[in-house]
């Protein structure tokens, strides 16, 4: 199976790998076809619980500079990762009765705007590439940011982490990492012996 | 499935579905006896509801855990966690016990961890060897045979080690360990910690028409073909077929019934449905609601013959109450960066764990603290859920871009978790109680917890800390998350590990005891308890595999004296 099959158990590829299993087949394909459900379900276009147009735009721009389109995979807003954050934010608020965690996000893109306008005379997502970079690379470090930085280097580490987060739990996510399990083998093997071999070596035999 | 009006009389009647429910409606209806058994949450079918193979992003939120889900959207505990809506809980002033419930045929088997370790010839004596606690009235070589019998039931995969008070059992062959458990392993041997196959209650081969373990690693998911144990797969479907079991669901039990000669009659329930009282009538009663529960079910029992509650004659039901120490490090392996990629999912758990390995320093005064514990291990490429990746700035020092995409793939699985659980001794402090005022949405008064560590626990919380960062810079790792002195050394909160046990604890004396070697109420002598409840100390070794052994000796128990007309 390969890894930009992250579906994972067609029918046929489980009874190959386990042979005769009738319940494991059932619920393999139980799964697969909710799983598919889930999927092609038609849903209405994402209206944002927590951001207002603005933000919203933001937060697409910031994402895809976190989480950029490669070789490998698309890019973090194509993956839905604002959609994920939105939703995360909303899902906090709601969770540990405290909106912290929004706030401290919609701070931060405040900040990010009122810097770029005060140094550029344009918000965060109208800025030019190198503008954008020139900002980021003053938060995204955060042992080499100023102290006085400190809460807009608390700020973007928590929304790398939800760009990081929503994308490589997104199906595009796990198949670019890959992660390949979430399925049934019909034999276990433990680690994969050639893997061993590199690890034995690092370790110095 | 679920016959609401059943005027006979029952032969046991029996409260809770969970590990110490299900093997006594398995071993009593399978020895013919007729059985009533009241479980206060809905029916459970793992076969048709478990979220086997789902993907997070299918799910609300990729699966993340909340107040109603707290171990993730597709975890098995439909209803239930450390909230139960409209069946809460007070906690004196001072205390933060946690106390979690499992409303489901099967209770909190559906969702466990599956960890299954006898507890050893020490554990049952740890007042003799210490001074500390107490001693059990029964030995390991009483329980022995029904470990045996338990393991062969419920299939449990291990290794023979031959360790010091770790005892081998009857075990299906281990799987074999994936590459980061491999690497923890070999650190361990530098620092002589044991590191050995774990033990769970998981098919590595089929036995008893049971499918082996497919390796989906989401035993917590519940498992659609009952490749893991789990009450209603295992204990509960094989009762049914006997025709001597009837299960009751939606039966929230509010009391014992007492006759005039001070045994039991049968318990009062309320039916969910509709709010109604329901009496079920039986020669035996069995409690196996869960630890608290069990116990709240006796402490609500007042009549004028038992003011202060069924089998409490001695005040000591809800005495005693302990969990398990939990403290947790993380840390990052640089060993495992940039590896090709392989499926490290496994079994639903770790393939090694560490036995604790300071018998001999403990037993020669050589600690700070009196009881040990064990290590529990995670870590590679896990399920990508909420919260995947997290906290990479403590990695890569930060960035953004493609740069940070490349290096995001490489850290991915290299991270590695330890968790150890350990023994708690049992004190004056930490007990639960009918809360004067509040009731829940039933009608019935609810508990009220007090709950305290002491030194040994604090003490043995900070070895742990020290050892797991032992164990990563020997494995030449960085520690990513640790707790000091000023957090107590993470030291989890009551009832936060969900291994309550000790409320209606055995002894051999009626006075500082409520039930006897056999696990029968001093007081009522047709009363059993085949919970976690009757447990007298609570080692490291967690508690299911126990209650599944020590109920089925209740359960033998049971079946002999009703034969010899000892319980009427």
């Amino acid at each position: 199976m390969s890894a930009n099959e992250p579906q994972g158990v067609s029918r046929r590829a489980l009874i190959q790998a386990i042979g005769s299993a009738p319940a494991l087949a059932a619920a393999a394909t139980a799964a697969t076809e909710a799983n598919a459900a889930e999927q092609s379900a038609a849903k209405p276009p994402y209206r944002p619980k927590v951001f207002d147009a603005h933000q919203w735009h933001t937060v697409a721009v910031l994402c895809d500079l976190i989480l950029p389109a490669d070789e490998r995979s698309v890019s973090a807003s194509k993956a839905g990762v604002p959609e994920f954050i939105d939703d995360w934010l909303d899902f906090r608020k709601r969770e540990d009765g405290t909106d912290m965690l929004a706030s401290q996000i919609m701070g931060g893109l405040s900040w990010l705007d009122q810097e770029s306008t005060r140094q550029f005379g344009k918000d965060f997502a109208a800025a030019a590439p190198a503008q954008q970079k020139q900002l980021l690379d003053r938060i995204a470090w955060p042992e080499k940011a100023a102290a006085e930085d400190h809460r807009w280097v608390a700020f973007f580490n928590r929304f790398r982490d939800l760009t990081v987060s929503g994308f490589f739990s997104s199906e595009a996510g796990v198949a670019d990492l890959p992660y390949l399990g979430n399925k049934a083998v019909g034999e276990w093997k433990g680690c994969d012996p050639a893997v061993w071999a590199i690890l034995e070596q690092r370790l110095g035999g | 499935m679920q016959v609401k009006s059943s005027p006979k009389p029952y032969d046991v009647v029996i409260v809770g579905s969970g590990a110490g429910g299900g093997v006594a409606a398995h071993v009593l209806s399978l020895a013919g006896a007729k059985i009533c058994m009241l479980e206060a949450g809905g029916w459970y079918d793992a076969a048709k509801q478990s979220d086997m193979f789902k993907w997070p992003y299918n799910a609300p939120h990729r699966a993340a855990g909340s107040r109603e889900k707290p171990f993730g959207y597709y975890d098995a505990t439909l209803l239930g966690g450390w909230e139960v809506p409209g069946e809460p809980y007070t906690q004196a002033p001072g205390s933060k016990f946690m106390w979690y419930r499992a409303r489901m045929l099967g209770g909190r088997t559906n969702h466990y961890g599956r960890i299954s370790l006898r507890m050893g010839p020490y554990d049952f004596k740890p007042y003799s060897r210490d001074g500390k606690g107490f001693d059990w009235p029964i030995t390991y070589d009483d329980l022995a045979p029904y470990y045996d019998k338990a393991e062969e039931l419920i299939g449990v995969f291990g290794s023979a080690e031959g360790l010091e008070n770790t005892p081998d059992g009857k075990f299906l062959p281990p799987p074999a360990p994936r590459g980061y458990e491999r690497v923890i392993q070999r650190a361990c041997q530098h620092l002589h910690i044991p590191c050995v196959p774990s033990r769970l209650a998981i098919l590595t081969k089929s036995i008893h028409n049971r499918a082996a373990c497919h390796y989906c690693g989401e035993c917590g998911r519940a498992c659609a073909v009952n490749a893991n144990f789990s009450s209603p797969g295992v204990h509960i479907a094989p009762a049914m077929k006997t025709g001597n079991l009837e299960v009751r669901t939606g039966a929230m039990v509010s009391s014992v019934v007492l006759g005039p000669d001070g045994k039991a009659r049968g318990v009062s329930y309320i039916d969910k449905k509709d709010r109604s009282e329901q009496t079920v009538y039986a020669k035996v009663v069995v409690l196996a609601a869960s630890c608290c529960e069990t116990a709240r079910i006796l402490l609500n029992s007042k009549s004028s013959g038992a003011p202060d509650g069924v089998a409490n004659s001695s005040g000591l039901v809800g005495r005693y109450l302990m969990d398990t120490v939990g403290s947790a490090v993380s840390g990052y392996l640089p060993v495992l960066e940039d590896l090709p990629p392989q499926n490290e999912d496994g079994v639903g758990g770790m393939h090694l764990y560490m036995p604790w390995w300071n018998y001999q320093a403990q037993k020669a005064g050589k600690m700070p603290f009196a009881r040990g514990y064990h290590i529990e291990i995670g870590g590679g490429r896990s399920l990508p859920g909420a919260g995947t990746l997290s906290g990479s700035e403590r990695i890569l020092g930060g960035g953004y871009g493609v740069e940070l995409k490349r290096n995001l793939r490489k850290i991915y699985g290299a991270n590695v978790h330890f968790a150890g659980r350990g023994e708690m001794i049992p004190n004056e402090k930490s007990y639960c109680e009918i809360d004067p005022n509040a009731v829940d949405q039933w009608g019935i008064p609810v508990l009220r917890f007090h709950f305290e560590w002491s030194q040994d626990e604090i003490l043995q919380a900070k070895h742990m800390q020290e050892t797991f960062q032992e164990i990563i810079a020997a494995a030449g790792g960085k520690v990513l998350s640790s707790a000091g002195a000023a957090e107590n050394w993470g030291i989890s909160r009551g009832g936060e590990i969900i291994h309550e046990v000790g409320a209606t604890r055995m002894g051999d004396d009626a006075k500082t005891s409520v039930l006897n070697g056999y696990c029968q109420a001093w007081d009522c002598k047709n009363l059993f308890v085949t919970d976690a409840a009757p447990f007298i100390s609570n080692a490291d070794k967690n508690p299911t595999l126990t209650i599944t052994a020590l109920g089925w000796r209740t359960s033998d128990y049971i079946i002999d004296q009703m034969k010899k007309g000892n319980l009427r």
